[in-house]
């Protein structure tokens, strides 16, 4: 008789798609054969990952169509199960997935697409907190302020791909236009993604910016921040650029030196 | 281990599960109903979900119905989610916490599904420590759930509600009995769903699920699948109207996942139920005035 542990290994291993081995010798049949009644619990696994794949990435899936996302999402399944029992926290990886699949490589873009979605389920579902009043980044010395570091909001999340994906994300919501098409060659695009209120809402982030907040996402000091920005953009307002960083309230603490 | 008499103190009235299309709804229209449940792994984050749900705590007692913890796993029990757990309590203060008689992780990958056990030594030795451990964490009582089942291993020398029933007498927790679970497994076994409702311990059970199921044929044989996506079917009211008439009245809960119908079917069901428990109301307290 094996122990619970080899047991249920086995079972795990059979269930993601390992032969079933001497697990079948412990299964009373009741009618049924063992392969038949370990298959309904296979089945279950596969199809409701797949649908927590599907709910998290549905535009990829409207992209390939659903046969090819199944298809895909059941490689992925059998390659790297959940690690955690929650599911919307499942399928970080599965942009690094399609990027490496085979079958559609041809769609260069298609992996900046999933980045995209897993950073507006990752914003959807982040921990809520309180933005600092502006007013207190304005107390601290001018010989300490370039040393602080800002703390973001869990929400926010950075994207930059050479691919125009938040036009591609938009052409295909459920209320888009059928008609309109989207030019892969039309520029690339460094988006910002975040929680407002009860939703999440994606924007383009001019160049200066992007480097600005992505630094402080790092947990760069500040006045790193503002030489990335800087190098970037040598005529860039560096006091609004800080301002509207404020007025968007997603600085939730600052880090003193 | 918590004092057998430390009982879960809720409503014994009926209650639905909580789906996300329905939130709207139920915050702009507020039915009677004695209590909301859902999977607390949904509201581990922040956001929405979980500020609609602190809304209606304000109007229902909460249920959370765990299926993550993987009580009947050989993994190390996963502390991050027990903390989660914990903290989702303190947070919304529920008047019940559940949870299965089942395994999901293994090899640290988790499998989304409520996995079958050998009903033995070991795995009631494994079981019961966990369960302590995990009451011990959130300091309080939590019921377990009798799963449904479409295997079970030739090495089970108990029967399942001799298991479950010797977990509650050793562990001081509660017992929630799926009826619609107990017919589908009775029925994907060849055996008897009465026979299974005599041998529970009905004192150790804080609350019932009611739900549909499937049918499906596999391989030319009649399999019963716990989908949670239809009414509740007439042979499971029956069931019902038997526990009640076993353990008295209990606070009831009518799950629908998917499939899911538009609010008033739900309601329905929850009111079909309601009058079940009313009807042993009257009895037990008929029974007393005699």
């Amino acid at each position: 008789m094996p122990s619970l542990r080899e047991l249920e290994s086995s079972f795990g291993r059979a269930l993601l798609g390992a032969p079933e081995g001497a697990l079948l010798d412990l299964i009373a049949a009741d009618g049924l054969s063992p392969e038949a009644r370990l298959r309904i619990y296979r089945n279950h696994v596969l199809l409701t990952l797949t649908d927590a794949l599907i709910a998290t990435y549905p535009v990829v899936c409207r992209l390939v169509d659903e046969r090819f996302f199944r298809y895909a999402a059941d490689r992925y399944i059998h390659a790297h199960p959940p690690a955690v029992p929650c599911l919307f926290e499942y399928g970080e990886s599965f942009a690094t997935f399609l990027a490496a699949f085979e079958p559609c490589q041809h769609l260069e873009y298609l992996p900046d697409v999933a980045r995209l979605e897993w950073a507006i389920n990752y914003a959807h579902h982040a921990d809520d907190a309180d933005a600092i009043d502006a007013a207190q980044l304005a107390e601290v010395s001018a010989e300490r302020i370039g040393s602080v570091t800002l703390a973001l909001h869990p929400s926010v999340s950075f994207l930059s791909s050479p691919w125009p994906v938040d036009r591609i994300w938009r052409a295909n919501q459920p209320d888009a236009d059928p008609d309109a098409t989207v030019s892969l060659d039309s520029g690339g695009a460094h988006l910002e993604i975040r929680r407002v209120g009860e939703d999440v809402v994606f924007r383009s982030l001019d160049a200066a910016t992007y480097a600005f907040r992505t630094a402080l996402a790092c947990g760069d000091f500040l006045e790193h921040a503002v030489a990335a920005a800087h190098s970037v953009d040598p005529d860039v307002n560096l006091a609004q650029t800080l301002q509207q960083l404020l007025a968007d309230g997603i600085v939730i603490s600052i880090g003193m030196p | 281990m918590l004092a057998p008499d430390d009982r879960v103190q809720a409503p014994v009235g009926v209650g639905i599960g909580l789906r996300t299309p329905h939130i709207a709804e139920i915050l702009a229209t507020r039915p009677a109903v004695a209590f909301l449940e859902v999977h607390p792994e949904n509201y581990f984050g922040g956001g929405p979900a979980i500020a609609a749900l602190e809304r209606l705590r304000c109007d229902y007692p909460l249920s959370l119905h765990g299926v993550g913890l993987s009580l009947g796993g050989s993994d190390p029990l996963d502390t991050r989610h027990l903390a989660r757990l914990a903290k989702l309590i303190e947070r919304l203060d529920p008047a019940f916490v559940s949870e299965h008689l089942a395994w999901s992780v293994v090899d640290g990958a988790y499998l989304n599904h409520l996995l079958p056990l050998p009903y033995d030594q070991e795995s009631l030795d494994t079981l019961c420590s966990r369960v302590t451990q995990t009451q011990e964490a959130l300091g309080r009582r939590i019921l377990i759930e009798n799963p449904s089942l479409y295997l079970r291993f030739k090495h089970s020398p108990v029967s399942e509600p001799e298991f479950l029933s010797e977990v509650a007498r050793r562990t001081g927790c509660g017992i929630l009995l799926d009826v619609n679970n107990i017919h589908v497994s009775c029925s994907n076994f060849d055996q008897d769903p009465y026979a299974y409702l005599d041998a529970m311990s009905m004192d150790s059970v804080g609350e019932v699920h009611l739900a549909g199921h499937s049918m499906n044929d596999v391989d030319g044989r009649t399999i019963l699948i716990d989908d949670h996506g239809s009414r509740v079917p007439e042979p499971v009211w029956q069931l019902y109207a038997r526990t009640l008439e076993r353990g008295g009245p209990r606070p009831t809960l009518v799950e629908w996942d998917t499939n899911l119908p538009d609010l008033t079917v739900l309601l329905e069901e929850a009111s079909t139920a309601q009058r079940c428990l009313d009807a042993i109301h009257s009895r037990t307290s008929n029974a007393v005035a005699a």
